[in-house]
């Protein structure tokens, strides 16, 4: 294509200015690339911290049922949700284990008693969240025997595993006895079998692991368990798992994203914020390639007036400048993007003291396929005002100049 | 034998705000095929108006024109531009070659474009005419390595690539020193003499009008004086 050698030979005329241009839509597509992996790193993050250390989906008794209202119009019926006033378990959680078990989207099954309770040393309470588990399945939901500092996961029959700050706050350390008083009014003295440490203060200060075992009298649940927790193999499938469990189950089923609006709410702020700054930087860079082309017609302007002089078409002249720009648009984008992927891989390899990346960054998420795509058609798209202008030159007044 | 250039009755008036300017005032222009013919005027007769009309650069206000037998009147602009690419040749005082392309490559450009690519056919006539206007061994230079005269001659083979009925020459000299041009005038009665190529070169040169078979004299629009001669004066 003749167009496509003059386009060439039209960008090799000044090196230096084209090398500039396509330094600059480089430098913008690594800045794109940069923002778009350190946003996609950093929800990466948030969302595996999350799903790595909480269930996918929890199953709790319904806490409030419909009852139809008495009403003196018989063809009327009025619905209200009440409040079942009972205590809240499911006595039937063997059943509903055996379901989740036969789905194939469950990797993991946590049947627990959640509860609140106090440990008392000395003159020292502190109040615990607890949460009993059958102790085979301890690290169902989230890995709890890798992180005991002290001691070990064992729980036994009357074993207590507590987290750092909560061993510090009550001066205990793994084998101690320590008396725990349930909410049910309920004293028993446990042994700390080994102490957790999971770098999140609200573990480490507020949780407590029994065994389901221990945990039935303390709690006055001979049978049932207050929820479940599920695991899955696909998280982001949870909304749709959850709602498949709620209708199979008739149990209140709560999604990881549900429990968690805040953190999918701030998600979705920070990919907004990345959206606007990736658009600024695009927009600037298809800027500089209009004004660039601009340049490079005026300067050509002698030549292109021949050319139309000549009959040579002004869809011709015109490819001569889209052409360009697409040059200038898949070249800059591609050297943007593997100098975006060598800033990001440099980057990730950067760690704190604790081994936790300086940046939470992947360099694997840069949007390079939108990223070229993008900056290769907005190229084209902001060499069409040169390119039209380019076209419209009067020949007589082109070639008098 | 038919009229290679039938020009009648061509007006043009530009406006200036609400001033109208008759540039033209119906100049009848007749051209046989080989003639050598040279248009001369002081500056603002119309001269280059006329040149760039008869270009079909420029669309008259009134007046009929034929060229080789096809009247222009009803072509749309893109049927101009394809009669300009295939039936006239342009050389103007600013050659404008395409300075990153070679000579043979410049020559080619008037039928490459159209074809999307230079056939070797195209690069064979190229270089005949680039041997043909004395720049054998200039073929393969880049334009930015030729002198003023050289360009110019390369501009002419540019004219000729594909074999015009008519060639458009404004002011072909007015950029070069005098042997230069001289090279170029004689470069231009060669080819017309050789090809009958039908020559009207706009000039205010006398010395150039003298070399010409032909003198058409512009006075404020209108046609003073022709007048035919051997082209030997010069």
């Amino acid at each position: 294509m003749f167009a496509f050698a003059v386009a060439r030979r039209y960008l090799l005329s000044n090196p230096a200015q084209t090398a500039l241009l396509i330094a600059g839509v480089a430098l913008g597509v690594t800045a794109f690339v940069f923002i778009t992996a350190l946003i996609q790193g950093l929800a990466i993050r948030l969302t595996d911290d999350v799903t790595a250390n909480s269930a996918h989906v929890s199953l709790e008794p319904l806490t409030r049922v419909a009852r139809v209202l008495p009403s003196p119009d018989a063809d009327v019926a009025s619905v209200a949700l009440v409040s079942t006033f009972q205590r809240r378990q499911i006595r039937a959680w063997a059943s509903t284990v055996a379901l989740l078990r036969s789905q194939a989207s469950v990797s993991a099954i946590s049947p627990q008693i959640s509860g609140s309770a106090f440990l008392v040393k000395g003159e020292a309470v502190a109040p615990v969240a607890v949460t009993a588990i059958d102790p085979s399945g301890l690290d169902a939901i989230s890995p709890i025997s890798t992180e005991i500092v002290r001691g070990d996961a064992g729980l036994g029959a009357d074993g207590i595993l507590i987290g750092v700050r909560l061993a510090e706050n009550l001066g205990l350390s793994a084998g101690q006895p320590v008396l725990f008083r349930t909410d049910r009014g309920i004293d028993r003295l446990l042994t700390v079998r080994g102490i957790f440490e999971t770098g999140l203060q609200s573990l480490d200060e507020r949780v407590a692991y029994l065994s389901l075992q221990t945990a039935r009298p303390l709690f006055r649940l001979p049978e049932g368990v207050t929820n479940i927790e599920v695991k899955l193999v696909d998280p982001h499938r949870a909304r749709e798992v959850a709602a498949f469990l709620h209708e199979a189950t008739g149990l209140r089923a709560t999604s990881w994203q549900e429990s968690n609006a805040n953190l999918e709410n701030g998600l979705a702020a920070q990919a907004q914020t990345g959206t606007l700054i990736q658009t600024f930087s695009l927009i600037s860079v298809l800027i500089g390639i209009s004004s660039a082309l601009s340049l490079s017609a005026n300067r050509h302007r002698g030549e292109i007036g021949i050319m139309r002089a000549f009959g040579v078409s002004k869809r011709f002249i015109a490819s001569v400048f889209v052409l360009q720009g697409l040059l200038i648009g898949m070249v800059g984008a591609g050297i943007g993007c593997a100098a975006g992927f060598a800033l990001c891989s440099w980057l990730a390899t950067l760690t704190k003291p604790d081994g936790s990346m300086v940046l939470p960054i992947a360099p694997s998420e840069g949007g390079y396929i939108a990223v070229i795509v993008l900056t290769t058609l907005g190229a084209v798209l902001a060499s069409v005002i040169p390119a039209r202008s380019a076209a419209r030159l009067d020949p007589l007044e082109a070639i008098q100049q | 034998m038919s009229a290679v250039l039938d020009a009648r009755g061509i007006g043009m008036t530009f406006r200036n705000g609400d001033e109208p300017t008759d540039v033209l005032k119906g100049v009848d222009l007749m051209l046989e095929p080989g003639e050598l013919a040279a248009l001369l005027g002081a500056s603002g007769s119309g001269k280059s108006t006329l040149l760039s009309i008869v270009g079909l650069l420029l669309r008259p206000t009134t007046g009929t024109i034929t060229i080789a037998g096809q009247p222009i009147e009803g072509l749309s602009e893109v049927e101009r531009a394809l009669f300009r690419n295939r039936r006239l040749g342009f050389i103007f005082q600013f050659h404008h070659l395409l300075p990153d392309f070679t000579a043979t490559e410049n020559v080619a450009f008037p039928a490459a474009a159209p074809a999307g690519g230079i056939s070797p056919a195209m690069r064979s006539r190229a270089r005949d005419l680039l041997a043909r206007v004395g720049l054998a061994d200039r073929m393969d230079f880049p334009a930015t390595r030729l002198s003023g005269g050289q360009k110019q001659r390369v501009a002419i083979a540019r004219a000729l690539m594909n074999n015009p009925e008519l060639v458009l020459a404004d002011e072909p000299t007015g950029s070069l020193d005098r042997v230069a041009a001289e090279q170029v005038l004689d470069l231009m009665r060669q080819v017309n003499r050789e090809d009958k190529a039908t020559f009207l070169i706009c000039t205010h040169d006398e010395q150039v009008a003298a070399r010409c078979t032909r003198r058409i004299t512009l006075r404020d629009g209108r046609v003073e004086g022709a007048s035919r001669s051997d082209g030997l004066s010069g």
